[in-house]
C-alpha cells in the first residue's frame, strides 16, 4: 500500500484530503505541527508528498528545493495561488505536478495514480491474468493472439484494470476519458463499454466486466 | 500669441505713456522749443516705447508659443512642465513655479490613489487566495460524503469558483502591473483544463464538445488563456438552442503570422445590433436580459486580458444559427521562452 504525506495547514482540507485518500486505498500521514517541517518531512517514510505552497513560517517552494537536495520521491504542489510564475517556479524546483485549489478530487486521484504508474513501470505494460496489456500500443496479447482496442476502449480497460475487483463509477470513467482528451458523452461511453465487452468476449475473456446498476462497473 | 492682442492687453501702460507724451508735448510748446526738436524727441520716444513693447512681447511669445505648441503635441498633457525651460521674465517665472507646484501636488495625489489601488488589488488577491480554501474544503467534503456524491452541490461550488476567478482576473486586467508570463504552451492542454472544468455541464446539457486541435503551441500565459477560453465556453453552454443537436467545436487555423483558435457553437447567436458591443463593460444585450442574469463583465474582462497578452479577439455570429469567437495568437519569435 502506498503512503502519501500531506503537508497542508488548513485543517478542514487536511482532514477531508486524508479521508479522500484513505477511501481510495492509500495510507496517509499528516503533519499538524509545522515548526520543524523540513526535518519532519525528511524523517518520515512515504511514497508521495502533497505539499501546500503557503505554509506558516515557511514557503512550500523553499521546502521543495531543500527536499529535492536529498530525495527524489514524487511531489505534487497544491496551492490556491493562480499564477503562472508559481507553477513555473515549482516545476523548476522539481515538482512532479502542480494543482490549484479547488481541485476536482477525481482529478487529484488520477494524477496521483498516474505518478505511481509512471514510477512503477516505464514499460507501460501490465498483466490481466495471463494476458499482457500494452497501454501505449493499445493491444492485449495472449500467447500469439493479439486484440486491438481503440483509444477509448483502452482507457476504460486500463482504469478498470487498475481498480480490479472494485467498482468504478461511470463518473470516474468519464473523468478519465475527458482527462485523456476524449470528450465523449454518456451514450458514447455506454457504446464503448459494450464494444469493449464484445471484443473481450471474442478474445475469450467471458463476462469480464460486471455492471452494477446505479453504481458503475467492475472488472472481475 | 498675437501682437495686436498683446497691445490691447497693454492698453493701460500705453495710455500712461500717451499721457506722458502729451504732457511733454505741452511742456515743449510752453517753452517754445523749435519744432525740429519736438519731432526728434517724438521719434526717439516712439522708438523707445515700441522697443520696450516689442521686447516684452517677443520674450513672452517665445515662451507661450512653445507652451501652447507643447500642450497640443503632447499625448499626456500634464507632462508639459518637463518640456519647458524656466522663462526669463517675472510673470512667466511665477507661472512656471505655480505649474510646478500644481504638478507636484497632482503627482502626490495620483500616487496616493495608485497606492490605494495597489493595496486594494493586493487585498483582493489575498482574499481570493483565502476564499479558495473553503471552496476547496467544500469540494472535498462533498466528494467524501458517504451517500452518493451530489452533482448539484458540485455544480454550485464550481459556479462560486468561476465567479471568484472573474474578480481575480478583473483586478489583474485593470492593473498596470505585469503579472503574467508568456511562454510556449500546448493549446490542447489548456483546452483540456477548460473541458474538465465544464465536463458536467456539457454532459447534463447534452452538448457535444468537439476538439480538432492537434499539437499546437501558442505563446500565452496558460492560466490567463485558460480563463479566457473558459469564459467563452461557459457562454456557449449558457446560450444554447433547444431544437438542434448542440455542439461546441474548437478548431485551429494558421496564417502566416498568427494562429487562430475558433470556438464555434450552434447556439442562439447574437443579434446583429448587439454584436459590436459584446466586449463593452457591463453590456448585457438582448440575450443577457432574456436568459439568466448576466453581469456583462465576462467578455469585457476577456477582451482586456487579450489586449494585455497581445491576442486579438473577435466574434462572428448569426442570430439563431451560430456564434464563432476567434482568438488570434501571434507567432512572434520574440516571445519564445523555453522552460
Amino acid at each position: 500500500m502506498k503512503t502519501i504525506m500531506i503537508v497542508e495547514d488548513e485543517k478542514t482540507i487536511r482532514d477531508e484530503l486524508k479521508e479522500l485518500l484513505e477511501t481510495s486505498g492509500y495510507k496517509v500521514i499528516v503533519l499538524s505541527q509545522f515548526d520543524n517541517l523540513l526535518e519532519d518531512v525528511l524523517n518520515s517514510k512515504f511514497d508521495l508528498l502533497l505539499l501546500d505552497i503557503n505554509l506558516p513560517n515557511i514557503n512550500g517552494e523553499f521546502l521543495l528545493r531543500e527536499f529535492r537536495k536529498v530525495s527524489n520521491l514524487p511531489v505534487i504542489m497544491v496551492t490556491s495561488r493562480v499564477k503562472e510564475t508559481d507553477e513555473v517556479l515549482s516545476m523548476s524546483y522539481g515538482a512532479d505536478d502542480y494543482i490549484t485549489k479547488p481541485y476536482n478530487p477525481t482529478i487529484l486521484l488520477l494524477r496521483i495514480a498516474n505518478i505511481f504508474k509512471r514510477m512503477e513501470n516505464n514499460r507501460n505494460s501490465s498483466y490481466y491474468d495471463g494476458i499482457k496489456v500494452y497501454q501505449n500500443k493499445g493491444i492485449l496479447e495472449k500467447k500469439d493472439q493479439v486484440l486491438d482496442l481503440t483509444k477509448n476502449e483502452m482507457i476504460i480497460f486500463s482504469l478498470l484494470l487498475r481498480n480490479r475487483g472494485n467498482i468504478v463509477t461511470r463518473d470516474a470513467l468519464m473523468t478519465e476519458l475527458w482527462n485523456n482528451e476524449e470528450y465523449v458523452n454518456e451514450n458514447a461511453l455506454t457504446v464503448n463499454i459494450s464494444r469493449l465487452r464484445a471484443k473481450l468476449e471474442e478474445f475469450g475473456i467471458h463476462n469480464a466486466i460486471e455492471t452494477r446498476k446505479g453504481q458503475g462497473y467492475k472488472l472481475l | 500669441m498675437k501682437f495686436s492682442k498683446y497691445l490691447i492687453d497693454k492698453y493701460i501702460e500705453i495710455l500712461f505713456v500717451l499721457f506722458g507724451y502729451i504732457l511733454i508735448l505741452m511742456m515743449l510748446f510752453a517753452f517754445k522749443v523749435p519744432s525740429e526738436v519736438t519731432i526728434g524727441i517724438t521719434i526717439v520716444f516712439l522708438i523707445v516705447c515700441f522697443s520696450v513693447l516689442l521686447t516684452g512681447y517677443l520674450k513672452r511669445r517665445r515662451f507661450y508659443n512653445y507652451l501652447i505648441h507643447s500642450v497640443e503635441k503632447l499625448d499626456k498633457k500634464y507632462l508639459v512642465l518637463e518640456m519647458l525651460n524656466k522663462p526669463s521674465f517675472y510673470d512667466g517665472e511665477i507661472l512656471y513655479e505655480v505649474l510646478y507646484e500644481i504638478n507636484k501636488s497632482m503627482n502626490e495625489n495620483i500616487k496616493k490613489y495608485e497606492m490605494r489601488l495597489a493595496d486594494f488589488k493586493e487585498y483582493v488577491e489575498l482574499w481570493i487566495h483565502e476564499i479558495k480554501l473553503p471552496i476547496a474544503s467544500l469540494t472535498l467534503m462533498n466528494h467524501n460524503q458517504k451517500n452518493k456524491v451530489n452533482k448539484k452541490y458540485e455544480e454550485q461550488i464550481r459556479r462560486i469558483d468561476d465567479y471568484v476567478d472573474q474578480i481575480l482576473y478583473f483586478v489583474r486586467s485593470e492593473n498596470a502591473e505585469k503579472d503574467y508570463l508568456i511562454k510556449e504552451v500546448d493549446l490542447k492542454k489548456i483546452i483540456n483544463t477548460v473541458a474538465m472544468r465544464n465536463k458536467d455541464d456539457l454532459l447534463t446539457k447534452n452538448i457535444r464538445f468537439l476538439v480538432e486541435v492537434e499539437d499546437v503551441m501558442v505563446l500565452t500565459d496558460s492560466k490567463w488563456c485558460g480563463f479566457i477560453i473558459n469564459q467563452i465556453v461557459s457562454n456557449s453552454i449558457k446560450y444554447t438552442r433547444d431544437d438542434v443537436d448542440r455542439f461546441i467545436k474548437l478548431t485551429v487555423e494558421e496564417s502566416l503570422k498568427q494562429i487562430h483558435l475558433h470556438i464555434y457553437d450552434n447556439g442562439i447567436g447574437i443579434p446583429s445590433k448587439d454584436i459590436r458591443r459584446v466586449f463593452d463593460k457591463t453590456f448585457t444585450g438582448e440575450n443577457g436580459r432574456n436568459r439568466s442574469k448576466s453581469t456583462g463583465m465576462g467578455l469585457y474582462i476577456v477582451k482586456k486580458l487579450c489586449e494585455k497578452l497581445g491576442h486579438k479577439i473577435r466574434v462572428e455570429s448569426v442570430q439563431n444559427e451560430y456564434t464563432d469567437v476567434i482568438i488570434s495568437f501571434s507567432k512572434n519569435d520574440f516571445y519564445k521562452i523555453k522552460d
